[in-house]
Formats: C-alpha cells, sequence, structure tokens
C-alpha cells in the first residue's frame, strides 16, 4: 500500500474502465452511480450522503451551497 | 429491498421557471434611531420563494429578519425595492397569510378552541364547520383534550401549538414564522420543530412557508432551502439548497454538515461584524416602530 492513505482498505488500481470492469457493477449498482455522478455534476459547492441500510443505497440526499455576495 | 429508492433530491431542478409565490427585489428597510440617526436594518436584499417551498431566513440578532417578516405579513412597508405575493405588491395583512409569532398572540377571555374558531369566523367559515376544524387542527397538534382550557392554563409550548393549530386551520397560502419557537425550551421546541414535520408530510395543498429565525439547527430541519444573513445591516451571504427527505433529525449525516458549515459561516460573519464594530444591535426590530 502507497505511504499517502491512511486506511487498510485495498486502493483500487488501474484505468476507470479496468476498474469498473473489476467490480462487475450490478444494475442497481450503476443506477445508484448515475445519481450520484448526477448531482455532483450540477453541484458546484456541497455534500452529497449515501444512506445505506442492509448493503444496499435506500437514499440519496445533497446541500448544495450559493454564495449570495 | 428490490429496488434502489431514490428520494428526489434535486431542489435545483423545477422551481425556478415558476412564478415565484414571494418575491422580494432589492428590498431596503430604514428606520430612524431614537437619538435621530437613520439606520439601515435591511439592506438590498432579494430573494424568492416558491410555491410549496420551505424557506429559512438565518441570521444574527439584529440583523433584519423581523423587519422582513413584518413587511411579508403587511405590517410594515419597504423604504424601496418591491416585495412581491403572487406577483402584486403586499398592502396589508390577509388572510392568505397566517403568521408565527414569538409569542403567541391568543384571547386570553377565549378558550383554545374559541381562538381558533375566532380565527375561522373572521375569513368567514360557517358556525357549524368552524367548531368542526378547531377541533380537527387542535387534535392535529396534540391539544384535543385541552379545547376547552383557557390559554393561561397552558404551557408556553401548548400555547405554541394553539397558535399553530390557529393558523393552520384558516388554511393559509402561506404560513410566516417569527421566530415561533424562539422562546420555548429545548424540549418543547424540538416537539413543535417535530409537528411542523409532520404537518409539512401530511398537508394537503402546497402550503408555502417562510420562517425567520437564528436557530441553525431549526433552520437545517425544516427548510428546503437555508438562506444566510449577515449581521446589521441585514444583506445575504449564502443559500443553502438541502435535499433530504423528512422528517429529518438533528443527527442526520446531512443536516448535522449543513448545521455545522452554516454555524461556522454566521460565526465568521459575527466575529467580522464585531471586529469592524458594526455588530451594535442597530434598533429594537419590533419595539421601534
Amino acid at each position: 500500500m502507497s505511504d499517502d492513505t491512511t486506511t487498510d482498505a485495498e486502493v483500487p488500481q488501474g484505468s476507470a474502465d479496468e476498474q469498473l470492469a473489476a467490480l462487475d457493477l450490478s444494475e442497481e449498482e450503476r443506477l445508484v452511480l448515475a445519481r450520484v455522478a448526477d448531482i455532483v455534476r450540477r453541484i458546484n459547492y456541497g455534500t452529497v450522503v449515501l444512506v445505506i441500510q442492509d448493503g444496499k443505497v435506500v437514499q440519496v440526499e445533497m446541500a448544495e451551497k450559493f454564495r449570495l455576495r | 429491498m428490490s429496488e434502489v429508492i431514490t428520494t428526489e433530491v434535486t431542489p435545483t431542478a423545477a422551481p425556478d421557471d415558476r412564478a415565484p409565490k414571494i418575491a422580494v427585489r432589492d428590498l431596503v428597510k430604514t428606520r430612524r434611531s431614537t437619538r435621530g440617526s437613520i439606520v439601515t436594518a435591511v439592506d438590498h436584499v432579494s430573494f424568492d420563494v416558491h410555491i410549496g417551498e420551505f424557506v429559512c431566513l438565518l441570521g444574527p440578532s439584529g440583523c433584519g429578519k423581523t423587519s422582513i417578516i413584518n413587511i411579508l405579513a403587511g405590517l410594515d412597508e419597504p423604504t424601496s425595492g418591491k416585495v412581491l405575493l403572487d406577483g402584486r405588491p403586499i398592502a396589508g395583512p390577509g388572510p392568505d397569510r397566517a403568521v408565527l409569532f414569538q409569542e403567541p398572540a391568543l384571547f386570553p377571555w377565549l378558550s383554545v378552541a374559541g381562538n381558533v374558531e375566532l380565527a375561522l369566523k373572521l375569513i368567514g367559515t360557517s358556525p357549524a364547520e368552524r367548531a368542526a376544524r378547531a377541533r380537527t387542527w387542535l387534535t392535529n397538534v396534540g391539544l384535543g383534550s385541552f379545547a376547552d382550557v383557557q390559554p393561561h392554563e397552558l404551557s408556553a409550548g401548548m400555547r405554541q401549538r394553539a397558535q399553530l393549530a390557529r393558523a393552520l386551520a384558516t388554511d393559509p397560502d402561506v404560513l410566516l414564522g417569527d421566530e415561533p419557537f424562539g422562546a420555548l425550551d429545548a424540549q418543547a421546541r424540538e416537539l413543535l420543530q417535530d409537528e411542523v414535520q409532520r404537518v409539512l408530510l401530511e398537508r394537503e395543498g402546497p402550503k408555502t412557508f417562510f420562517f425567520v429565525t437564528h436557530n441553525v439547527r431549526e433552520a437545517a430541519l425544516l427548510a428546503d432551502r437555508v438562506l444566510v444573513m449577515s449581521a446589521a445591516p441585514g444583506r445575504l451571504l449564502e443559500e443553502v439548497r438541502i435535499g433530504a427527505p423528512r422528517p429529518r433529525q438533528l443527527d442526520d449525516v446531512l443536516v448535522a454538515r449543513v448545521v455545522s458549515d452554516v454555524h461556522e459561516l454566521l460565526m465568521r460573519e459575527v466575529a467580522r461584524a464585531r471586529a469592524e464594530g458594526s455588530d451594535r444591535p442597530i434598533v429594537q426590530e419590533v419595539d421601534d416602530r
């Protein structure tokens, strides 16, 4: 593991396509990722929270901030 | 659970192409202080509130929040700028807007139900329907068994519930709140916040809510959008759109995150104002007229 990580989680390697292929995502998982990507594209500053129950994403919440002056 | 439940998380979508319920444009409110100088309470503030939205206006005390509510309620007039309801300038108080005040103005000589029924009488509800609607709404806010007591026999939290029942019974388009839970103890406040969240979930028509508060948690719990104001003179600093389902809890990750972000912004703002010496309480917002 590289020195700049502080967790024990395995760091995925390879290109985006290789990583996605390695994960072999289900339809459900791809839907979640699509939803998250869509939100991330629309937000400039903010937070996205995934609520997980029983191993499944049951809710996607977000807060977006706008500077007004 | 077989499918992904994606709660609607797109507050940035739809609302903007519809005509706003409330439109505030370049609002300025100045007052003459007791020493004769002109004090700016609200300094060029613009925002919209759309039908069905719950917007909280948040800011340090003395930033002009109450001035804005009073103008929206029709109790006060802008010095300059426009304040429109359904595209028309607000000319005075009206049955389309109910206001929750910090101190509920219940008539002490009427029973709790009598207070609600009086409000219904004033909007022209038939006598038979008044009693039934008053009972229904008092039951909805948990005061079903207190309908016949006098307001002074209620606790502060219960009086505030009675005020909420009275406001909602008249079925207003817009519910305005001026620190409605500000004078309550922490438990009563939480119960009422839950109550409001329940009303939000169960409401029939698209009610529009606009509350001013200096309580960051309250804003994060209740609002679809939080507008953060600067210290006096009040300007808008930041808007936070919250896409999280109700009922919310204070320890929800997103709510907690919004609370800490907004709290930090407000603390920076108050510190900045103090450093510049502009944090004097400008005028007593309520009593100065």
